[in-house]
């Protein structure tokens, strides 16, 4: 029976199902609405935020905090790792020079070195985008160099034979090839970035959407977490959906 | 490799000749010196009452916890999900609202609902890994070629056959891959986690000697996160190479 149902009915069928769980167990008070609001607290939770903002500031600009340090985290270290990335890929030599700094950036977890910047750039904006700019870094530098390294060397010697100069070649021959796997490597930092910046908000904030959860969580209004939990799913989908348009425009070429 | 090898040193002479010369107070940025020989103290009269080897462990512990739970659960749940369009149906949505979710974000929760202790940071890297191995596992099974489950079920292969021997190991690069993203992840989800609320690990260490300004112990414990990372990775790529041989050569 189950087979003959469209996917889509199966679905909303699965969310209603969790819909009417969460109503059922909130309603008749099986949890505490301190550990779990139910749909009507959420929903008047949500309004007094939107309407007195959260400890002196309106929710927006929670938002717009956090947006503008993703934003120039993220486009400083991308723009620096990509082109450091770019010249990785087209000299060995700084391949091998740079590359062991790479390669340990990239795993390292970046709240580790954020106490650090903490200590030396102090608690305010400076630390948490410099934190951003070396999360976007690696990311971005890789996704670049290996982008240049997989060009089909038939494309540059044809290019070369054609009378191209070596500017010619990394212009037109190399910068295009390499420009589909330099946006993955975009969209990748830039998933990164974001949620290394909620995290970062949690541990050491004053402001943003990160700390506002944390800061609710401490005086236990779950109802604020949950909406601010949302908020941040929300923008972090819209993220990756405006570079996926953008990928899409500017690499139209991929996969031809 | 002989050039990286000349970058690093190059790096820490640099390093060593900027914190002697006396440009940075050695209390903000120490030596190359001060450092190994916070190694030395860390490691024979540990740290705070704790030794570094034991924070180092509880933090792989919690890792290896929350991971292997993830792939435990999700690359089951993953591969069911691939080959049965019901369960798919039913369980995709929440894998695809979880995904683009910071896990910090819903920490304060787990530590609401489960308590400050082990469970919560354990629930914490079972719920960063989860989605992302569910995702990659149900993605693999979706990728085998039709012609191939044909091929087989024509030749005379019952359904387990087909799952054993043509889906399974069609999809195992692509599970493999989601192995090696989601442990990365939780790695660096596990050490924020403890810096926000821990009483040990290698993210507690950072937290407590910010606190008393030891920089050294705090650069000593980045070096040891990064080579962690770095043999993390490396350690499930070989593995990676070893079980899936035919990776590439399809």
């Amino acid at each position: 029976m189950m087979r003959a149902l469209p996917s889509w009915v199966i679905s909303l069928m699965s969310i209603l199902c969790v819909a009417a769980i969460w109503f059922g167990i909130t309603h008749y008070g099986l949890v505490r609405d301190l550990f779990l609001p139910g749909p009507a607290d959420l929903w008047s939770g949500f309004n007094e935020l939107l309407e007195e903002g959260y400890k002196g500031r309106e929710l927006w600009e929670h938002a717009a905090m956090s947006l503008t340090r993703v934003g120039l985290g993220f486009l400083s270290g991308a723009l620096v790792g990509t082109a450091l990335g770019l010249g990785m890929g087209y000299l060995p030599k700084l391949n091998q020079i740079a590359a062991p700094f790479i390669e340990f950036l990239r795993p390292l977890p970046q709240l580790a070195y954020l106490i650090l910047l903490i200590v030396w750039l102090g608690i305010g904006e400076t630390s948490k985008i410099t934190m951003l700019f070396l999360a976007a870094l690696p990311v971005s530098a890789i996704a670049a160099r290996d982008g240049v390294a997989n060009v089909p060397p038939e494309r540059v010697r044809v290019a070369k034979t054609l009378g191209a100069t070596d500017w010619q070649v990394f212009t037109h021959v190399l910068l295009p090839s390499a420009l589909a796997e330099i946006m993955v490597g975009a969209r990748l930092a830039a998933g990164i970035v974001y949620g290394t910046l909620i995290a970062a908000e949690i541990i050491a904030g004053n402001g943003g959407i990160g700390w506002m959860i944390l800061d609710a969580g401490r005086f236990l209004r779950s109802d604020y977490v949950f909406a601010g939990i949302g908020l941040i799913g929300l923008t972090g989908i819209a993220i990756d959906r405006a570079l996926l348009l953008l990928e899409r425009r500017v690499v139209h070429w991929a996969g031809r | 490799m002989g050039r990286g090898v000349w970058s690093v040193v190059a790096m820490v002479v640099f390093w060593w000749g900027f914190t002697a010369s006396g440009a940075v107070s050695r209390d903000l940025l120490p030596s190359p010196v001060d450092v190994w020989a916070a190694l030395i103290e860390v490691v024979t009269q540990g740290y705070r009452g704790t030794t570094l080897w034991g924070n180092a462990l509880s933090t792989l512990g919690r890792l290896a916890g929350g991971f292997g739970t993830s792939v435990i659960v999700g690359v089951p749940l993953g591969l069911w999900m691939g080959s049965n369009r019901a369960a798919n149906a039913a369980i995709d949505w929440v894998v695809q609202f979880m995904r683009p979710l910071p896990p910090l974000s819903y920490m304060i929760l787990l530590i609401l609902w489960l308590g400050t202790g082990d469970l919560s940071k354990v629930a914490l890297l079972f719920l960063t890994a989860f989605p992302i191995v569910v995702a990659a596992s149900a993605s693999g099974v979706r990728g085998v070629k039709r012609q191939r489950i044909d091929v087989a079920l024509a030749l005379g292969a019952s359904r387990a056959d087909v799952f054993r021997h043509v889906i399974l190991p069609s999809a195992a690069p692509m599970v493999m891959t989601g192995l090696q993203i989601a442990l990365a992840a939780a790695f660096s989800t596990v050490v924020s986690a403890e810096l926000l609320a821990a009483s040990d690990g290698l993210g507690w260490m950072v937290i407590s000697a910010s606190t008393f300004l030891r920089n050294d112990v705090i650069i000593l414990c980045i070096l040891v996160l990064g080579g962690l990372g770095v043999g993390l990775a490396a350690m499930l790529r070989s593995l990676d190479l070893r079980l899936i041989h035919w990776r590439g050569r399809e």
